[in-house]
């Protein structure tokens, strides 16, 4: 107590009518919580379909009710699931599928929450790129074999990419505002 | 350009445009005070969702954006340590001046190499669109700036070494 | 319909902008000042520039019937201008704000104005007779951010208030001695001040740019910065209402909306265009954009011949057309629409202005 140095206290994070402590939470209207195994289930009921070839309706009902309540895992087990089902689709099917998603009731909603699947995609390449694998004294001439680890999480990316162009091309920038603006993370 | 440059470039630009809304906000943390709310974070409201635009796990773009300002953090290719250092000394070449670069960041943001800060007083100084243009041609031309110097270092080097070498022939 | 009527005021953006109720007379919020421009011939000549405030201007507003214009700003202060026969007069307001004002705008009574702040409340000022001042009375209780804009109901008692927090609400300002009690309304009967009438979220919660009553009053919209427009229909005091539409857009958010009739509302944004929204209780949709898109101008871009394009590569170095001017009127975001001519249906004509210092009068 004695050694607290009284000036670099933030006094704006005490107050509880400061501007900093708003409460963000106030800004997502009602989220029910999903546990993680609900999410799973529903993962298992969306592979089945995408089994059994119907690739627009796993990726309808994987759509339909993001698990917003989840906790950390289970968005991410949600995530999995609607990575693998746009990884499955091929180039030529996107766009006529999504302008039919797009006109079906509730479409507007459903590629929204696709465009917050496509840049948590991306996100998640962040991460692994901290641990540089360089060997302490490569020289210039070890070029060939680092860039081929360099281009590694590309192949899963230029497919996000895709479907982040043919998705803009229908829903329009607004989607992508409205991933920014929108308190429910996926 | 290549076939996989296209389409990252073509993401940057339409998250740069629908990021690049931004409007006068002033200050709700000190009176008579406009600061930009990305920096500042003091009212959590008006920071909106960040967003990361990735081509592979070592080129990517972070975007950060608030109400009157936006926060455009860029990861540069680097494939070897010759590129890492190339990248290191020509970002510090441009941060040190960043005064002439208006829109450009003193600090890189952590594990990124460049940082844009855009404020609602560019946009309105400068034609929005022209700026997400010239984001788009500044991560172009990067690239191949630090590849051309790379094959320019190599050039040096080897003509180094043979200017060496020959009275051993 | 002819073209929209194109001026180009100067290189700075205007925050706000409002004409007099003959529309000679055009008052622009211009850095720190606010300019008066007179209409002569088919143009606007400066003709006065009102200075006192030392920070931004962010509003500004005229009164139709007694001429007063009022303006506030950044540095926290508001300013009521009366015309005498030195030039304009301010009378400084009474607001007791300590954070920026936002916008402000006259009651259709013109007795009162509201003022919108960074302080998280709404001053509601009136004129107090004994005292010979402009005094406020503060709106706080459910709001908990920055306050971006006010909207008044026709009766002069209600008002809409947009806020960075993402609602959209209702609040009763009515002040003893000044206002005649309203009549009851689907809003609420009993309306003391401060009462809160109704508080409106949409799911994907933006900051609010902008509210408005319809001409009726008995329909709330909103614009908000997901790109939605939100359209409230209330039912009854103290009741859910009838129905909440919003319409997620394609485009980028509204910075600014008006309702030139019952079933439809002009809004304005960020794509630098104004577009049309049309409805009713049973749904809106986007209904397209005030652009013609066959406009003189655009047609003799494309008509490029060979010759030129190799003129541009070796002169300018660059191929192509020239990509700088954008293929709307206005060259940057819309910051604020009004209303410029009305008739017994509707708005017939509204004004426009944004960030590139552009007034723009379009007929709808």
């Amino acid at each position: 107590m004695a050694n607290i140095n009284w000036r670099t206290i933030n006094i704006d994070a005490l107050d509880p009518d400061s501007p900093a402590n708003f409460d963000v939470s106030s800004l997502t209207p009602a989220v029910a919580p999903v546990s993680t195994a609900d999410v799973q289930n529903n993962a298992q009921q969306i592979r089945q379909l995408l089994r059994g070839g119907d690739n627009e309706g796993a990726l309808q009902g994987a759509l339909e009710n993001p698990p917003y309540g989840a906790d950390d895992k289970g968005k991410e087990t949600h995530l999995a699931t609607v990575t693998e089902i746009l990884q499955s689709i091929r180039q030529s099917d996107m766009s006529p599928m999504l302008s039919r998603i797009y006109k079906a009731p509730g479409g507007t909603e459903a590629l929204d929450v696709l465009m917050k699947y496509i840049y948590k995609g991306m996100a998640q390449a962040a991460p692994a790129s901290n641990t540089r694998n360089l060997t302490p004294q490569a020289t210039g001439f070890s070029q060939i074999h680092s860039r081929g680890g360099g281009e590694g999480g590309g192949q899963a990316m230029s497919v996000l990419l895709s479907w982040h162009e043919k998705l803009v091309e229908i829903a329009g920038p607004g989607s992508i505002v409205r991933v920014m603006s929108d308190r429910r993370t996926v | 350009m290549s076939q996989s440059l296209r389409p990252y470039l073509q993401c940057v630009r339409s998250s740069l445009t629908a990021a690049l809304s931004l409007s006068n906000f002033a200050s709700q943390a000190s009176e008579r005070h406009n600061v930009p709310e990305i920096e500042a974070a003091s009212s959590p409201e008006v920071i909106l969702n960040p967003l990361t635009v990735s081509r592979n796990e070592n080129e990517r773009v972070y975007i950060e954006p608030s109400i009157n300002s936006v926060r455009i953090s860029i990861k540069i290719k680097q494939a070897d340590e010759i590129e890492h250092i190339l990248v290191h000394k020509f970002t510090r070449f441009l941060t040190q001046r960043a005064e002439s670069f208006y829109i450009l960041r003193r600090k890189p943001v952590k594990g990124y190499d460049i940082t844009f800060l855009i404020t609602n007083f560019h946009t309105e100084e400068m034609l929005k669109h022209k700026l997400v243009d010239f984001i788009i041609q500044f991560m172009e031309e990067v690239d191949k700036e630090i590849s051309e110097m790379k094959l320019f270092l190599n050039a040096r080097a080897r003509f180094v070494a043979e200017s060496f070498l020959t009275p051993f022939d | 319909m002819s073209g929209p009527e194109v001026h180009h005021l100067f290189h700075h953006p205007i925050a706000d902008h409002s004409f007099s109720a003959d529309r000679q007379t055009l008052a622009v919020a211009r850095e720190n000042n606010v300019d008066l421009f007179h209409k002569t011939g088919s143009e606007y000549k400066l003709e006065d520039e009102l200075t006192g405030h030392d920070k931004t201007v962010t509003g500004v507003d005229i009164a139709p019937n007694s001429g007063k214009i009022v303006t506030c700003s950044q540095d926290r202060n508001a300013y009521v201008w009366e015309p005498s026969p030195q030039g304009w007069k301010p009378t400084l307001v009474l607001l007791r704000i300590n954070r920026a004002a936002t916008c402000v705008r006259w009651a259709p009574s013109e007795t009162k104005f509201a003022v919108g702040s960074g302080a998280r409340l709404i001053p509601v000022c009136y004129f107090e007779e004994e005292d010979n001042w402009w005094v406020s009375k503060h709106i706080k209780k459910p709001i908990r951010s920055t306050v971006t804009c006010v909207a008044w109901h026709p009766n002069s008692v209600l008002l809409a208030a947009g806020s960075t927090d993402g609602h959209a609400r209702v609040l009763s300002s009515f002040v003893k001695n000044v206002d005649e009690r309203p009549e009851p309304s689907a809003w609420g009967e009993r309306l003391p001040f401060n009462t809160v009438c109704g508080e409106y979220l949409n799911s994907t919660a933006g900051w609010v740019h902008s509210v408005a009553f319809s001409p009726s009053g008995n329909a709330l919209a909103f614009a908000s910065h997901d790109s939605t427009l939100t359209v409230v229909y209330p039912s009854g005091p103290e009741q859910a209402p009838r129905a909440i539409l919003s319409v997620s857009t394609q485009v980028l958010p509204f910075m600014s909306l008006i309702w030139s009739s019952e079933a439809e509302i002009v809004a304005a944004g960020y794509n630098c265009e104004a577009f049309r929204l049309q409805g009713d209780e049973s749904g809106w949709q986007l209904a397209g954009s005030l652009e013609s898109k066959s406009r003189p101008g655009l047609t003799d871009q494309r008509e490029e011949s060979a010759l030129n394009m190799f003129r541009q590569m070796d002169l300018k170095g660059k191929s192509g057309t020239d990509d700088t001017k954008l293929k709307t009127v206005h060259q940057n975001t819309i910051n604020t629409i009004r209303s410029f001519e009305e008739s017994g249906s509707g708005v017939t004509k509204i004004s426009s202005t944004g960030v590139d210092g552009r007034v723009v009068i379009w007929s709808l």
